[in-house]
């Protein structure tokens, strides 16, 4: 019963680095758009970054609550890192035009396609 | 005056029994427990995160629950154990799907029933436990 929620109790493991950790996502397109859903509990408006840097997508979120020092824990299964998560968009997106919506701890990113990518239907003559 | 013998309810130095029904085998462990729930999708429904804190005034538990409304979270305290159940809906291409999620405590007795107060923010939902008031640990003066 004595577990302490400190950020070394939780080792890096696959896809975390140091003291981050990666997000649940999904990610799900049609001709227009990608739809990448990234789970965030915890994480507020202000403590989120989202930046296209060439072709990396990367998604960072602070949890917002630090628990107080007065709290003993008495078990632990919610993480104290924060996320972070990095998607290489390797389809031209229009940069100009990405929206982002969070709610309820869930971020939802729309990269539209530029018209280059978008698939096209030819009409046979 | 008589000094009774004393009863099993009265223990010193006894931990609040939140007891088994909390217990996760990779409590402690939350990459390890993400990793797991990465490759073996849950197919159960008690898959709640949960965390338990406790301050001298209150116990305070707190579920993670993206993506959950207000309104599709229930909490119910039933024979002093309380359990939080949520629904979720999911997109899975053109269909919706919809999954519950569930978990329940059992509140040790030190627990104010009626001063229990819940709130969701940012797709964690934190429930308050007060503490009664008369079975806090008190100092006694020597007279």
């Amino acid at each position: 019963m004595n577990t302490t929620c400190t950020a070394n109790s939780c080792a890096p493991f696959v896809g975390v680095t140091e003291s981050l950790r990666k997000p649940r996502y999904s990610v799900a397109n049609d001709n227009e758009a990608f739809e990448i859903e990234v789970e965030l509990p915890g994480v507020s408006k202000s403590g989120l970054s989202i930046d296209l840097e060439d072709d990396i997508l990367s998604v960072r979120g602070q949890l917002s609550a630090r628990l107080p020092d007065s709290w003993k824990p008495l078990h632990c299964e919610l993480s104290t890192l924060d996320y972070q998560l990095r998607l290489r968009v390797t389809t031209p997106v229009d940069a100009e035009k990405i929206e982002a919506k969070l709610e309820e701890g869930i971020l939802k990113v729309t990269l539209p396609l530029k018209a280059a990518a978008q698939a096209r239907r030819i009409e046979v003559a | 005056m008589k000094i009774a013998r004393c009863t099993p309810a009265f223990q010193f130095g006894r931990t609040p029994d939140f007891g088994p029904r909390l217990r996760h085998p990779l409590a402690g462990f939350p990459a390890m427990a993400q990793l797991f729930e990465d490759f073996l999708p849950a197919t159960n429904s008690s898959n709640l995160v949960t965390d338990l804190h406790e301050d001298t005034d209150h116990f305070h538990a707190r579920f993670e629950l993206p993506g959950v409304k207000k309104d599709a979270v229930k909490i119910e305290l039933h024979e002093r154990v309380l359990t939080v159940t949520a629904e979720r809906v999911v997109k899975a291409g053109e269909k919706e799907l919809s999954r519950t999620f569930t978990r329940s405590l059992a509140l040790p007795e030190i627990v104010q029933e009626d001063g229990i107060t819940a709130k969701l923010e940012d797709g964690i939902l934190s429930v308050t436990l007060p503490k009664q008031e008369s079975r806090k640990p008190k100092v006694i003066s020597v007279n």
